[in-house]
């Protein structure tokens, strides 16, 4: 039942919205379904057991990115992680200020929880970025008062690719007392990770985005910074996150991490590899082409096109229908029909962003992947200029 | 539901469109409807006889599944029809006999009814294809009634050294900026070409149809990588200390919207 069989027939793209699990992860995980059944707040043998595995876990998750195992809370999910550290920040500081400052190249979770704050009585500024979806720590300092409690910047887009200075923020925030948020999804087993080395207050995890189940993430909370719990119950995780662990899954991301800080270079050597390949060929045979997102500070398994005069929805559907998995910017296949928020922040006009397609490699991405998509992806989108009325031919 | 659960009958003809292509001819109108601005665009192509009927259709979509199939689709349905039947043909119409789309699709994407429409519209007031297809397209995706366009941009002295350039002496002071040059003749279109030297974002603005530079300078342009926006009146410069976006009203669409810049070039 090795995953990659999963792929036997299609070339898998999107590696950005979900990964497979690893099969050995979910060989680590089955002992929690049968055995190690316990509840980690009982005083019997059986949670003793529950206890110790939970706790043993944390120490795994927490070693794998350089922070202290009392510092990880566990939630269920990157969401989740985001909502307690925005709300659950902002609630308990409040005293301190009302002003926070996100970007405009955040994933959706972190806008939402942004709108919703604005609606407690919060203000939040929107850091622009730049032509690469960057921000620069010049504009944030311009935008930092005395009312600034929080910001909140992701480690790299799950969209674009790009990846933020964060240690350069860090290091900007450091000793103001504005504590640094990362939403670090995108970017944890792609580049390397250490909050031992950077002043961050708050960071979170998604537990598949290391090849872990689905359904569980972290907060990683540095001692010191405080945060009010967001869901409320029994009191598990130090009163942070109310609820029974759930230990299978748990087991299962610290399995995930541990196989992840043991085969990290050499996966991320690979999956850049890919990468890098099709983006040399796109750009090279397919005309009026373009890469969206930073050419260097970028994710190593990212790779974002833009192609003129065809929509994406369009290319997604065709490539669907070539076995070749591939996300879209495109209003026309978002739930709200607005392009991307971050490529029009870029400054990319609404047509351009409607013309955008990703591809996102991972560990089970295959040396052959470019090879079969660039024996179906230049026909695809000539077929669809052939359609458009808006592509002119390059001029003889 | 997930906006590509297509039904099979829809994704046939997004994969086999009907009837693609353009006609030409003395009998020939055109309508066209949307905007590449909301992500759909179509033509359709009615070739009429003596007696109003439709002999020949075909069309050309920039768009996602369901806008490329209900133009391929819409061409089944009518073709053979009198003008006046051809009309009752209804948006509806055409998702029925595709067995459905998507709801959030029905008001968007589904524009191959209007744009028949428009067709026979054209054609009964003699407008010719080639006008029909330059003259503003009605629909909209987000109307939105634009203010009063003034030639005068708000704030445009506020941010100069800010963003704002009135001549430009060294263009690699701009590299790797997101750069709009307003366009005021062949002077400004040659400092477009020559900022794609230093940065991959360079857009000309201008409030025309196309860039008012000779005819030279337009092939010049269309083989750079300068973006020509056309249409577009800058109204206002935002940012906070320097220059990070302009306000644009859209004059086709009659609505305005924010483009990210961080440099706006004006040469005297």
């Amino acid at each position: 039942m090795a995953a990659t069989d999963t792929f036997a027939d299609i070339v898998y793209g999107d590696y950005q919205s979900s990964k497979p699990v690893d099969p050995r992860v979910v060989e680590a995980m089955l002992p929690y379904f049968g055995r190690t059944f316990g509840n980690a707040a009982s005083l019997h043998g059986v949670g003793d057991a529950a206890t110790a595995a939970l706790e043993d876990a944390r120490a795994r998750v927490a070693r794998f990115i350089g922070a202290d195992p009392a510092e990880i809370v566990f939630t269920s999910g990157a969401t989740e992680a985001n909502n307690l550290a925005l709300i659950g920040y902002a609630q308990r500081n409040r005293h301190k200020g009302d002003h926070i400052v996100i970007t405009e190249a955040e994933h959706i979770s972190i806008l939402n929880i942004a709108k919703y704050l604005e609606k407690s009585g919060f203000r939040v500024t929107r850091l622009p970025i730049d032509l690469y979806g960057r921000v620069s720590a010049k504009k944030l300092r311009a935008r930092i008062t005395d009312d600034t409690i929080l910001v909140s910047v992701g480690w790299a887009s799950n969209e674009i690719g790009t990846i933020q200075p964060i240690a350069e923020i860090a290091e900007l925030l450091a000793g103001t007392g504005i504590v640094l948020h990362s939403d670090a999804v995108a970017a944890e087993g792609l580049v390397p990770i250490d909050v031992s080395q950077v002043p961050i207050g708050l960071m979170s995890l998604s537990s598949n985005d290391i090849y872990g189940p689905r359904g569980l993430g972290a907060l990683y909370v540095r001692k010191g910074v405080a945060v009010a719990p967001v869901l409320l119950g029994g009191g598990q995780e130090r009163g942070i996150r109310s609820g029974t662990e759930d230990l299978a899954a748990i087991a299962g991301m610290a399995a995930a991490a541990d196989i992840m800080a043991a085969e990290m270079p050499a996966d991320v050597a690979r999956i850049k590899a890919i990468r890098d390949r099709l983006v040399e060929r796109v750009l090279a045979e397919i005309p009026d082409s373009h890469l969206n997102g930073h050419p260097i500070e970028r994710l190593p398994n990212n790779a974002h096109f833009r192609f003129e005069a065809v929509e994406g929805e369009a290319m997604v559907l065709s490539l669907r229908d070539a076995d070749v998995a591939a996300s879209t910017g495109s209003a026309c296949s978002s739930k709200t029909l607005e392009p991307s928020h971050t490529l029009i922040s870029c400054g990319l006009l609404h047509e351009e962003a409607h013309g955008s397609l990703e591809f996102t490699f991972g560990r089970f991405s295959k040396d052959d992947d470019v090879d079969r998509i660039m024996a179906v992806l230049p026909g695809v989108i000539a077929r669809l200029r052939e359609l458009s009325p808006l592509y002119e031919k390059e001029p003889a | 539901m997930k906006s590509t659960q297509y039904s099979e009958k829809t994704l046939e003809h997004f994969r086999n469109p009907r009837n693609v292509g353009t006609l030409e001819g003395p009998n020939v109108a055109v309508g066209r409807v949307g905007n590449p601005v909301c992500g759909d665009m179509m033509d359709i192509y009615i070739k009429v006889t003596d007696d109003d009927r439709i002999e020949d259709i075909k069309f050309q979509t920039f768009g996602c599944g369901s806008a490329v199939a209900t133009s391929s689709m819409i061409t089944e349905l009518v073709v053979g029809m009198q003008l006046d039947e051809a009309l009752k043909v209804s948006r509806g119409d055409v998702a029925d006999a595709l067995d459905g789309l998507p709801p959030i699709k029905m008001h968007c994407s589904n524009l191959a009814a209007d744009a028949l429409h428009e067709a026979i519209k054209n054609w009964r007031a003699g407008v010719k294809p080639e006008d029909a297809t330059t003259t503003p397209v009605e629909k909209s995706c987000h109307p939105r009634p634009a203010a009063v366009v003034e030639v005068e941009i708000a704030n445009l002295d506020d941010y100069e050294g800010k963003g704002v350039f009135k001549e430009l002496k060294a263009p690699s002071e701009l590299a790797d900026q997101r750069v709009v040059v307003l366009d005021s003749g062949d002077r400004a279109a040659q400092a477009a070409i020559d900022l794609t030297d230093h940065t991959g974002r360079v857009v000309l603005m201008t409030t025309g149809k196309e860039p008012s530079v000779s005819s030279a300078m337009r092939s010049a342009l269309r083989l750079s990588d300068v973006k020509v926006l056309a249409e577009a009146q800058p109204l206002e410069l935002r940012g906070e200390g320097e220059l990070e976006r302009i306000l644009v009203h859209d004059l086709n669409e009659d609505e305005e919207y924010e483009l990210t810049a961080d440099a706006f070039v004006v040469l005297k």
